[in-house]
């Protein structure tokens, strides 16, 4: 997996010089992202060298996922549908989602705190930003 | 050196009107209060309240305007410490030790010693600053585009050799967030890596990409954790343990003081310093210590110099912005902007002429140091009570926070989108052992490492020979060098003698 990694870090990157140099050859538009991307593809490819050469290291403990990819799901959801449910509606829905997720059964402090927190978050932030906030309920 | 008619002038100017107290004590609280929450920034709470400022004197606006700037500089090392969400940039060495003593219960400690370091070293950075503001001045002058990029490069790669286990991943990691700094519009007047989006043409919204690294991946790690604090009888906030660490600050007096230098002298960098100063400290800091290991596992002595050189590089960037009218960040140029309402061009001739106010502003922070001692003393407790909530609570209110704020800060869906993208960066990028403090500095400064390149390339004509003309310059690239190879150069020495 890490070689893996490695590899679309240095494919990333050789993209982003590869469309640098398409939208200009002028020396300012590459001063920095040419001289960078050829040390990141050298280091990049020591690293996969030094990977391949070294003999497998014993096998370590990671750290098991558990529910960050259910947590992330969530969170991308929550993101994603700000624009359509507004940040009132969707971090109360966000909130709610987690609470009864992570194994909160008391359907007085899913429902209590999150409305609670996603009002009070909406009607602070919607009145300390000089720009108007998706909203749903609140006005924005 | 200290102009003393001048400086009995600016006492009178601050101690002989009671009203600017009534000034100072809000700006501290709402300084704190803006930088304690995440995803909120000390120069939107400045910005927020600048127009109040118009109804007041100059003297007064620059007091409630620095008393903001002073409380959020602290401010922001609390969610650092209790959810390793560093609230600036300037806060991001804070969280490598601080979080870590926090999952230890060592919280109280850990809170105790930020207050106390960025206290104490606000105090030596002023008084530095009152000594010294006319040398900082001319040196500030001689900081060429060319010094500001070996700067940035030295600190990028210092970071990423000393920020994991790997040297080489560290580096990568840094050099890939330098690149992710420059995306967008550039100066040949093209778009680089936009991918067509709209969104990224002013390029990738740097802090909600810090937060997104720093804090919602850990949040999304911490979902498997039932506390904080595991340990129920650790999970505590008691005046008295925060009162401790703050004491405890002075057995790393050393660490203050050369956290403080840096501070002050980094910090008048404009645009980069306050967020390198504090990591250039942390790594120095690191490097010195007799067991580098226990750095980024929860060693005191890492806050005490974070937290010393962030605190003093808001005395540097006062530096720059009195003496040669630039900002060095997003706070100073809010107060740059209460400049210009009350018609004054700061500079050299502004240090001259108005040298009574420069000393009440001097003064005025060195006061506010420990008026936020006893704030800092009375709230810290109040904030900490946050390790006593269940994680399934915190980690959904921390992650809306921190979508709400990074709308907040970027004004459109770029904010919240960019903060769900680098989330999983971090993730993936901690899980694999690559650098994300070393890859977000990057982000933080790939815009002003191209930038001082260009102008470095425009001065110079093109000819690189120019490099050598710049004896600073030379110095940090040899800095540069021997950061990463000399520890492995002294090796060699050794063995082979």
């Amino acid at each position: 997996m890490d070689a893996s990694l490695v590899v679309a870090l240095a494919a990333l990157v050789l993209w982003y010089c590869v469309d640098a140099l398409s939208a200009s050859r002028h020396i300012l538009n590459i001063i920095l992202i040419l001289p960078v991307t050829a040390v990141v593809l050298a280091l990049c490819a020591i690293q996969l060298a030094r990977e391949a050469l070294r003999p497998s290291p014993p096998a370590q403990k990671v750290e098991p996922i558990g529910n960050a990819p259910t947590s992330f799901a969530l969170f991308a959801g929550f993101v994603v549908a700000l624009p359509w449910l507004g940040f009132d509606v969707g971090s109360c829905l966000f909130l709610m989602a987690y609470l009864w997720l992570q194994g909160e059964r008391r359907w007085t402090w899913i429902f209590g705190y999150s409305l609670t927190f996603a009002s009070t978050a909406s009607l602070f932030f919607g009145a300390m930003l000089p720009y108007p906030m998706p909203m749903l309920v609140f006005p924005p | 050196m200290i102009e003393f008619d001048a400086l009995k002038e600016g006492l009178d100017l601050l101690f002989l009107d009671p009203n600017n107290w009534l000034i100072i004590v809000p700006g501290i609280l709402i300084g704190l209060i803006f930088g304690a929450v995440p995803g909120l920034q000390i120069s939107m709470a400045m910005a927020v309240f600048l127009p109040v400022t118009l109804y007041m004197d100059f003297t007064k606006a620059m007091l409630f305007l620095t008393a903001i700037f002073t409380g959020g500089g602290f401010g922001g090392s609390i969610p650092a410490i209790l959810m390793n969400i560093p609230g600036t940039s300037s806060a991001i060495a804070t969280a490598f030790d601080g979080y870590p003593m926090s999952r230890k219960g060592r919280h109280e400690t850990a809170l105790g010693i930020a207050l106390g370091a960025s206290c104490v070293g606000v105090i030596l950075g002023y008084g530095l600053l009152l000594l010294l503001i006319g040398i900082i001045s001319e040196w500030v002058l001689k900081v060429g585009p060319a010094e500001m990029a070996a700067v940035i490069l030295w600190g990028i790669t210092m970071i990423g050799t000393l920020s994991t286990g790997n040297r080489l991943k560290g580096v990568i990691s840094g050099l890939v967030g330098l690149l992710i700094g420059t995306v967008g519009y550039s100066e040949a007047g093209v778009a680089r890596g936009t991918m067509g989006s709209p969104y990224l043409l002013d390029g990738v919204p740097a802090i909600p990409a810090m937060i997104g690294m720093f804090a919602a991946s850990e949040l999304l790690r911490l979902s498997n954790v039932q506390y904080l604090v595991e340990e129920k009888g650790m999970r505590q906030a008691r005046p008295s343990a925060i009162a401790r660490g703050f004491l405890e600050v002075f057995s790393h007096f050393g660490t203050i003081v050369r956290g403080s230098a840096i501070g002050v002298f980094v910090g008048s960098i404009p645009g980069i310093g306050s967020s390198i100063a504090n990591l250039l400290s942390y790594m120095t800091t690191k490097k010195r210590s007799r067991d580098p290991s226990t750095f980024g596992k929860g060693n005191p002595a890492g806050v005490v110099a974070s937290e010393s050189a962030n605190s003093t590089s808001e005395a540097g960037s006062m530096a720059t912005l009195l003496a040669l009218g630039i900002p060095g960040g997003g706070a100073t140029a809010v107060m740059l902007a209460a400049f210009a309402m009350h018609n004054i061009t700061g500079g050299p001739q502004f240090i001259r002429e108005e040298t009574d106010v420069v000393y009440a502003i001097i003064i005025a922070n060195l006061t506010q140091a420990i008026l936020l001692i006893a704030f800092g003393l009375c709230f810290i407790p109040l904030l900490a009570n946050v390790i006593k909530v269940p994680m399934r609570y915190l980690v959904p209110s921390v992650l809306a926070l921190a979508i709400f704020g990074s709308f907040g800060l970027t004004g459109d869906m770029s904010g919240p989108l960019t903060v769900l993208t680098f989330s999983l960066v971090g993730w993936l990028f901690k899980r694999h052992g690559f650098s994300v403090p070393a890859t977000v500095v990057g982000i933080l400064l790939g815009g002003a490492a191209e930038e001082s390149l260009i102008y470095t390339y425009q001065i110079s004509g093109g000819l690189w020979t120019y490099v050598f003309e710049r004896p600073a310059t030379i110095v940090i690239l040899v800095l540069l060098v021997v950061s990463v190879f000399g520890e492995k150069l002294l090796n060699t020495i050794k063995r082979t003698h």
